[in-house]
């Protein structure tokens, strides 16, 4: 064997498995089809406004030529490009009435680089979802399995946040919050006695505010308030896997990186159940290659994670490797965007704040959790809330030039607050994932085919959030209040999930609650395709705690001699 | 009459495209601007953000900057915009003054510049939108803009949640 594990891909449920694997004394390899980068070197987060190409503007028909979809991503600009595939480069299919934004990058590190950085704990009124309402197949874990494991991926990655005491949103090891602003907490005020079921808590986010001895040996330092975070961080302040789990990865010496190495299938040796091989295709020069080792991680995101198992096809798994359920590609997710509300309010003229914060303020979920009012949707949604004082930028709307409109712009405009709300989507197996019938991409390689939308549920539940969000705000002397125009496509949140799912049954879900392929017992996968729901938080953190769980879980099969 | 800012689209398809006032340029644009076209830009863009005591468009490059986001980031649709945004503005003063946008005084200027921005403001012309946007990302996330006329700092280093505004004293640069 070549080596004892093989983690295919590099973001953060790959960078996680590397992290525990390397630790616990395994010869890891990490295959990532993107190429190398470098931290921090490869960062262009010192370039000032007038520094940055075309101001941040990537040049329009080279968005319409090759970033169509990426460039929908509010992180897309021309400091943060080098983070998006080209979509002319890899195609994907959607029926042409049903568009799915499939944002992504393919670099070391993955979207770690890129993502909101929003982090939050599933709780059991999460997990117990599916089986209440008997939507998708229960979970196999629960908040008890899963709450060691945040321990542990809170106190390495380095959360700020607040404990609150809430039983839809449990506390964890945070290191010390950032200060809501002026708006933000007259709102929380106005909100919480209003709505007294409803909580404002500031945004628990992977970012340094005091790092500890073990954020700091590894080069990381504290939060420096700039937010230019998509571009990547020179101070290692915000968790990525290139900041933190990859340098603790490779400081054990078990390390291996195999960087433009795309995978092509995965072999698998019906006589031992086991997978024997990962074939890769050098996105260069094409040349196949074959790894081996004794157990292999999937973590390649969940539609890539999908597409390697539906390719690898076999006498055995003539649907694609570890389907014997059929769930593979089945049961996709997003949570939904495009519900909320914008307002201005006529306040605090005279106050302004210091510093650039890199997240908002949360108001966990209320609906059919401490509200029991009927409403004719299941689940239920979360807002972030984003608050500020506008700038220069409304000059554009607004009428005047000259002297006049310098004096204007010199100072902030009216404060404004955008409530940006996340809906669960139930799990529907006609939301799927399949492979092209016919087109492959450059290397051979079937297309990834996507069918998913939102249904009745989703639709409902958009306009419940909408309703909320502009009551909120025009209860607590908010203006102009405006609710948001549309849902978004499915994958505009890029929290897709659920093709690979975890459940207890062998015969409907492809994971059991190890996140160990019921069908291939060296075969695990901890990216966003184990997940049965998608609960009603950012998924980030649940994506590290599985991954750390059932990378420890391998690591001691492996030591009992069962794999 | 000046028609410099129609030949910013550069030949036929842009005298076709004012002629029939119809949908968008086709066909191959010159994204270049002679030295002429370029001195109307310049004398909008200083009317629009003149230099009072801090410094003004063309100190501040945008003129420059915006030569260089009709060569490089434009496409030819935004260009035919941008362009007939410039043209517009000369015809204003033709019909306004009877004589080109460059050969009046600069409170004819401001007069003509003022009044067009206020009509296609509340018309919220998508050309118009886009051009000034262009002129006030230019200035204001220029060097001068962001840190003599609003407030900016590359590594802040701290939040400060709530403060007087007199403390900071400007608008921040982002």
């Amino acid at each position: 064997m070549d080596f004892d594990a093989i983690v295919v891909g590099s973001g953060i449920s790959g960078g996680w498995v590397a992290k525990e694997l390397c630790e616990r004394g395994l010869k890891t390899l990490i295959i990532e089809r993107g190429r190398n980068v470098h931290h921090p070197a490869d960062y262009k987060d010192f370039a000032t406004p007038w520094e940055v190409p075309h101001r941040g503007k990537v040049p329009e028909t080279e968005v319409a030529e090759h970033y169509s979809v990426q460039s929908k991503c509010y992180a897309f600009n021309s400091a943060t490009k080098q983070w998006w595939v080209r979509d002319s480069e890899h195609p994907y299919s959607t029926p042409a009435d049903r568009p799915f934004s499939w944002i992504r990058g393919y670099h070391l590190g993955g979207r770690s680089i890129t993502w909101g950085r929003q982090t939050y704990r599933m709780s059991d009124f999460d997990l117990n979802a599916n089986k209440q309402d008997g939507n998708g197949i229960d979970w196999p874990i629960r908040y008890a399995d899963l709450s060691p494991w945040y321990d542990r991926v809170e106190r390495f990655a380095g959360i700020s946040g607040a404990n609150e005491g809430l039983g839809q949103l449990p506390d964890g090891q945070f290191l010390s919050p950032m200060a809501l602003n002026c708006l933000d907490t007259e709102f929380k005020k106005a909100v919480e006695a209003q709505f007294p079921t409803r909580r404002i808590t500031v945004g628990r986010c992977a970012h340094l505010t005091e790092p500890t001895p073990e954020h700091i040996a590894l080069g990381r330092g504290p939060c420096q308030l700039r937010s230019t975070c998509e571009r990547g961080c020179s101070y290692g302040a915000y968790f990525s896997s290139l900041s933190a789990t990859l340098p603790a990865a490779r400081r054990t010496g078990n390390l291996t990186v195999a960087t433009d190495a795309i995978v092509d299938r995965l072999d698998y040796d019906h006589t031992k159940r086991r997978i024997s091989g990962v074939r890769v295709i050098d996105a260069n020069t094409r040349q196949g290659k074959l790894y081996q080792a004794r157990m292999v991680f999937l973590c390649a995101s969940t539609i890539a994670t999908t597409q390697i198992l539906l390719a690898s096809q076999s006498e055995h798994f003539p649907n694609g490797l570890a389907n014997r359920s059929d769930a593979v590609g089945r049961f996709l997710m997003d949570h939904v965007n495009g519900i909320g509300a914008i307002g201005f309010h006529p306040g605090f003229t005279d106050r302004y704040y210091y510093g650039r914060r890199p997240t908002g303020f949360y108001l966990p979920r209320y609906i059919n959790f401490t509200e029991k009012t009927e409403v004719d949707f299941l689940r239920g949604f979360t807002f972030q809330g984003y608050s500020s004082r506008s700038t220069w930028g409304r000059g554009e709307h607004e009428v005047g030039i000259g002297a006049e409109l310098k004096t204007r712009l010199r100072n902030p405009g009216p404060w404004e607050m955008a409530l940006v709300g996340f809906g669960e989507m139930l799990p529907k197996a006609d939301n799927r994932v399949t492979l092209h019938a016919s087109r492959k991409d450059r290397w051979g390689i079937p297309l990834v085919h996507i069918d998913c939308k939102h249904g009745e549920n989703e639709r409902k539940l958009a306009a419940h959030g909408n309703r909320d969000a502009v009551q909120m705000l025009v209860a607590s002397g908010f203006e102009n209040v405006t609710a948001f125009g549309a849902v978004d496509p499915p994958g505009q949140c890029v929290h897709e999930m659920g093709t690979a799912r975890m459940g207890r049954d062998p015969a409907n879900s492809v994971l059991n609650g190890r996140n160990q392929a019921h069908d291939v017992p060296n075969l695990f996968i901890t990216d966003g395709s184990c997940m049965a729901s998608t609960g009603s938080v950012n998924p980030s953190l649940t994506y590290m705690a599985l991954s750390a769980r059932a990378a420890n879980y391998a690591a001691d099969l492996l030591a009992s001699g069962e794999i | 009459m000046l028609v410099g800012a129609v030949l910013l689209l550069g030949g036929a398809a842009a005298l076709t495209r004012f002629a029939s006032k119809s949908g968008l340029a086709s066909g191959p644009t010159e994204p270049g601007l002679s030295a002429e076209q370029f001195s109307l830009l310049e004398q909008v863009c200083e009317t629009i953000i003149p230099a009072t005591d801090t410094p003004g468009a063309i100190a501040a490059g945008v003129p420059s900057f915006m030569r260089e986001m009709l060569a490089q980031w434009a496409s030819a649709k935004s260009r035919a915009e941008i362009a007939s945004v410039l043209e517009a503005i000369d015809q204003r003063a033709w019909r306004g003054f009877g004589a080109a946008f460059l050969e009046l005084p600069a409170e004819s200027r401001l007069e003509v510049v003022r009044a067009f921005d206020e009509e296609r403001v509340k018309l919220q012309d998508p050309a118009y939108g886009k051009f000034k946007y262009l002129v006030l990302v230019g200035y204001y996330q220029s060097e001068i803009g962001a840190t003599q006329e609003l407030h900016y700092e590359l590594v802040p280093g701290a939040w400060r949640s709530c403060v007087p505004l007199s403390e900071i004293g400007r608008a921040s640069a982002v």
